[in-house]
């Protein structure tokens, strides 16, 4: 009888024990990633280390996407980038203000394996978004992330002060802004309308860590650089800093079925063929190499030692003729992923400068003529080889509010940019240079990168100073010398880059508002009526009314000329021929997780 | 022989003072300000305030050179700025690639150098040794960077006898696989200087009188070149060879880029790039008491090899 119970005692206990492991068995999919299929990968740069909340670089920045989730990401094919969701369940609820969002969790999503969760399994939950939503504003991390969640959310702004102001920054305080209504369910309540939540939800440093992890493995400033644990489809398996890193797919990955639709891109269809109903992810294995030089990559590519690489601008005349693949390359099976990357570059003057800046009639006059002079095409001839595209919108291709039919109005004509300077004053002096209206010397500092390009670019606009009778003295510097003398609005003019951070027009509209000087606002600019319709564009959601105020804001910088727009570059990512179903994404740093490697090629 | 060691390394503090306030006062002023690389793209003075606080580059100069020194005699240089990697252990496993392609290297190119020096100082002047000067010249008048573009163009990728580039996880995997090719363009970019510099210092002894009357009691032509002038000329060699030595802390970053190697030299380029201080001060002063020592090296080998030598 004894033993009948002892019997039925542990019966039940291997039942509950069952049921309990049910929901995580039935979340972790078989395993679909073949460990035989292997993507040889190079980075151009070095890496930092992979913590969400810190790490800086676009290199990284690929490790990150591929351990860690975010609760939403982007529709691998839909262009323009469509955001969807990734550990959130849908799309999230939002007020008809903008300021409160309601996202639901997936259930049964677990972290890899790790000793920091002392062998159980550890599921994500909403308190785990959280707890990192509020890590990255840590003072200790000195994290570049803090813009994310700076002045949005209720309640947490008073909790970094305080922070700051103790020297101890108190993470478990509750903050209003962060809402959690269950295990799965977060509100967050923000200060003011923010139609853009969903995609800086989106953006890895925002990624999911286990506070386990954190406390096990930070080191003195509170890090995790070296011991990423995530939920997503790959781990790191091997990491030799600044040469080699392997990840490998997470076998407790919950998996997801490849069924994406086609955009416009004819070469969708293709994609689809090859990819449709696929478990993925399908490769098991990453192996990166960082390889810092030009010719190494390209050579290894030849000798199919790299599968996958970025062909950057150098490289791209060896490889490219007129975009197009040379007969070599698609004799080798190469295969080519061209887009234009979400950045602008534009030239900007300092407004606060006393010889470019100003809203006067002739300040305008010397900034427009100057614009007028410049041929865009030129440069990027010479500095990129062709590899860029001019730009008349300050929203580039591929991001919401892009407008592709916009034409500016200052287009390159150096016969009116010299007649508008003789009609105001600027004339040329015996020595064949302008002068300022007051008959002063007119010279313009040009500032540029120490570098090859950087000259390349200062060349080319000594050409267009030139044609116009403005001595032009290049200055060059390092690199955090140019950004120390920028945001204290002390650079005369400059070529400013700027990459979205995520695909909305507010990304870069924003860089011309006047209150963002000393920040993102490279060129000091403060025009008010600028400032005003870009406040009300805050309050309005994506769509045909916002774009039409981002028209009058374009034609505003075009009447003021505070900068002359410029470029975006093109990437070209190449693949060998056995790489299927890859397309690049224009935000998406990799997309291994949605492609495939055909063993047999 | 103890009191001449311990004088030298007590002369080696005021050297190394000099060094730290010298390292110090020259980053501070001309290296630029991490924090606005830090900060990132889409920074503000409040952030960027926090981070030069965080990383104490707030503080009076004086409370940074304090700290500077106690980091230099506690041997913790603390974190780099840029990954949150220990300085330690950015040390510890950058310094082994690095010897790995440069203790090779400076051993071949050493007995190369010796060989090839003591076989053409004994032809001055004829066509051996004309052809070998000119081959000298024109070989130091190619940059190095020619030489790896076109080997890693010709060696690795069209005659496939070495990887394009790449570094595998042991010590023999690497010096008999992906070191080859950086130890071979390091020879063919260094033995060139190094034999004309070689063949001077032999040529030095070649007509001394000891050599006639070496050869006048019929000592073989082997043991003149190989015992006595060679010894002889050992003095300006270990010279040289032990002033390099130091070097080898510092890597050869060009290799190391082209060919991915995780080496010490590309770190420090690195380094630079990202103002990274903790890292570069590290180096600089191994680097200083790296030199003081090889240099207190040198001249005790110099009474090794030559008795006649007094130490003082």
């Amino acid at each position: 009888m004894k033993l009948l119970s002892l019997l039925k005692c542990g019966l039940l206990q291997g039942a509950i024990a069952a049921l309990t492991f049910l929901p995580m068995q039935a979340s972790m999919a078989e395993p679909t990633a073949d460990p035989q299929k292997v993507l040889r990968y190079a980075f151009i740069a070095a890496e930092d280390g992979f913590d969400p909340a810190v790490s800086r670089d676009l290199y990284s920045a690929h490790v990150v996407q591929s351990i860690f989730e975010t609760l939403y990401t982007y529709d691998y094919l839909a262009r323009p980038v469509k955001l969807i969701p990734q550990t959130a369940e849908a799309m999230p609820e939002v007020s008809s203000d903008g300021k409160t969002y309601t996202i639901r969790l997936k259930k049964g999503i677990y972290f890899q394996t790790d000793p920091a969760f002392n062998g159980k399994p550890r599921e994500l939950t909403m308190a785990d978004y959280v707890y990192s939503f509020k890590r990255l504003l840590d003072p200790r991390l000195v994290s570049a992330h803090t813009w994310l969640w700076d002045g949005e959310v209720e309640g947490l702004d008073e909790l970094v002060a305080e922070g700051k102001k103790t020297g101890h920054y108190d993470i478990d305080k509750p903050v209003a802004g962060f809402e959690l209504l269950d295990r799965y369910t977060l509100r967050i309540h923000l200060k003011r309308a923010d139609f853009n939540l969903g995609m800086k939800l989106a953006h890895e440093p925002n990624s999911a860590l286990a506070r386990e992890v954190v406390e096990k493995y930070q080191d003195a400033q509170g890090q995790v650089m070296a011991n990423p644990v995530g939920t997503g489809p790959y781990r790191l398996a091997q990491w030799l800093r600044g040469a080699r890193i392997v990840l490998e797919a997470n076998p407790g990955y919950r998996g997801m079925t490849w069924d994406f639709q086609a955009s416009d891109d004819p070469e969708d269809q293709k994609i689809i063929a090859q990819m449709k109903g696929k478990r993925m992810p399908q490769i098991g294995r990453i192996e990166i190499s960082v390889m810092l030089e030009d010719q190494p990559r390209l050579l290894a590519f030849q000798k199919d030692q790299l599968d996958l690489f970025q062909l950057e601008g150098p490289l791209a005349p060896r490889v490219l003729k007129d975009g197009k693949l040379k007969p070599e390359f698609v004799s080798m099976g190469a295969q080519l992923s061209r887009i234009v990357d979400p950045e602008i570059s534009y030239f900007y003057w300092n407004m606060q400068d006393p010889v470019v800046g100003g809203l006067s009639k002739e300040k305008i006059a010397l900034r427009r003529a100057i614009a007028m002079a410049h041929d865009i095409d030129d440069e990027l001839r010479m500095v990129y080889n062709g590899e860029a595209v001019a730009l008349d919108y300050p929203i580039p291709p591929g991001v919401v509010g892009y407008d592709a039919h916009y034409k500016s109005s200052i287009q390159h004509d150096t016969a009116a940019a010299n007649m508008l300077l003789d009609k105001f004053g600027y004339k040329i002096a015996a020595d064949g240079w302008r002068t300022l209206p007051d008959g002063s010397p007119l010279v313009i500092k040009s500032t540029a990168y120490n570098n090859s390009r950087g000259a390349m670019q200062l060349e080319s606009w000594k050409k267009t100073f030139d044609s116009i009778h403005i001595r032009m003295e290049d200055n060059r510097g390092q690199y955090e010398d140019m950004l120390k003398a920028e945001k204290a609005c002390q650079l005369q003019m400059r070529d400013s880059p700027w990459i979205a951070d995520f695909p909305d027009g507010d990304n870069f509209m924003q860089l011309f508002y006047g209150p963002n000087t000393g920040s993102n606002n490279a060129g000091c600019s403060k025009i008010p009526e600028y400032d005003r319709l870009y406040e009300q564009t805050l309050t309005m959601p994506a769509g045909p009314e916002r774009d039409l105020l981002y028209h009058k804001m374009t034609r505003i910088l075009e009447v003021y000329t505070p900068l002359r727009m410029g470029y975006a570059r093109v990437r070209n990512m190449l693949a060998q021929s056995r790489v299927i179903g890859y397309k690049k994404h224009p935000i998406l740093h990799c997309e291994w997780m949605y492609f495939d490697i055909d063993k047999k090629k | 022989m103890t009191a001449y060691i311990l004088r030298r390394l007590w002369q080696m503090l005021p050297t190394m003072l000099g060094v730290i306030v010298l390292v110090f006062f020259l980053f501070n002023w001309v290296g630029g300000d991490p924090s606005y690389i830090l900060a990132g793209k889409m920074s503000n003075i409040d952030q960027i305030n926090n981070i030069r606080h965080q990383l104490g580059i707030d503080q009076p100069y004086y409370v940074q050179l304090s700290i500077f020194v106690k980091q230099i005699v506690t041997f913790d240089f603390g974190s780099s700025w840029s990954t949150g990697e220990t300085v330690a252990h950015i040390l510890e496993t950058r310094i082994g690639p690095s010897l790995i392609v440069l203790i090779p290297m400076t051993i071949l190119e050493t007995l190369i150098a010796i060989a090839l020096a003591l076989g053409i100082a004994f032809v001055r002047g004829s066509l051996t040794d004309r052809a070998v000067m000119i081959a000298c010249t024109v070989g130091m008048s190619i940059s190095i960077l020619v030489y790896i573009i076109v080997f890693q163009y010709w060696f690795a990728y069209k005659l496939s006898l070495f990887p394009v580039q790449g570094w595998g996880e042991g010590v023999w995997e690497n010096l008999s696989q992906y070191a080859l090719l950086p130890i071979l363009i390091g020879l063919a970019v260094s033995v060139a200087p190094t034999l004309r510099l070689f063949r001077t210092f032999v040529l030095d002894e070649v007509n001394q009188d000891y050599v006639r009357t070496a050869r006048a009691k019929g000592v073989s032509e082997r043991r003149v070149v190989w015992v006595h002038v060679l010894r002889n000329a050992a003095i300006p060699i270990i010279t040289y060879v032990m002033s390099n030595l130091p070097s080898l802390l510092i890597g050869v970053f060009l290799l190391e880029r082209f060919f991915g190697i995780p080496g010490i030299g590309r770190e420090v380029i690195l380094a630079v790039d990202r103002s990274d201080f903790p890292v570069i001060k590290a180096i600089t002063v191994y680097v200083a008491a790296a030199t003081m020592v090889f240099n207190l090296l040198t001249d005790l080998m110099y009474k090794a090899v030559d008795p006649r030598v007094q130490l003082k």
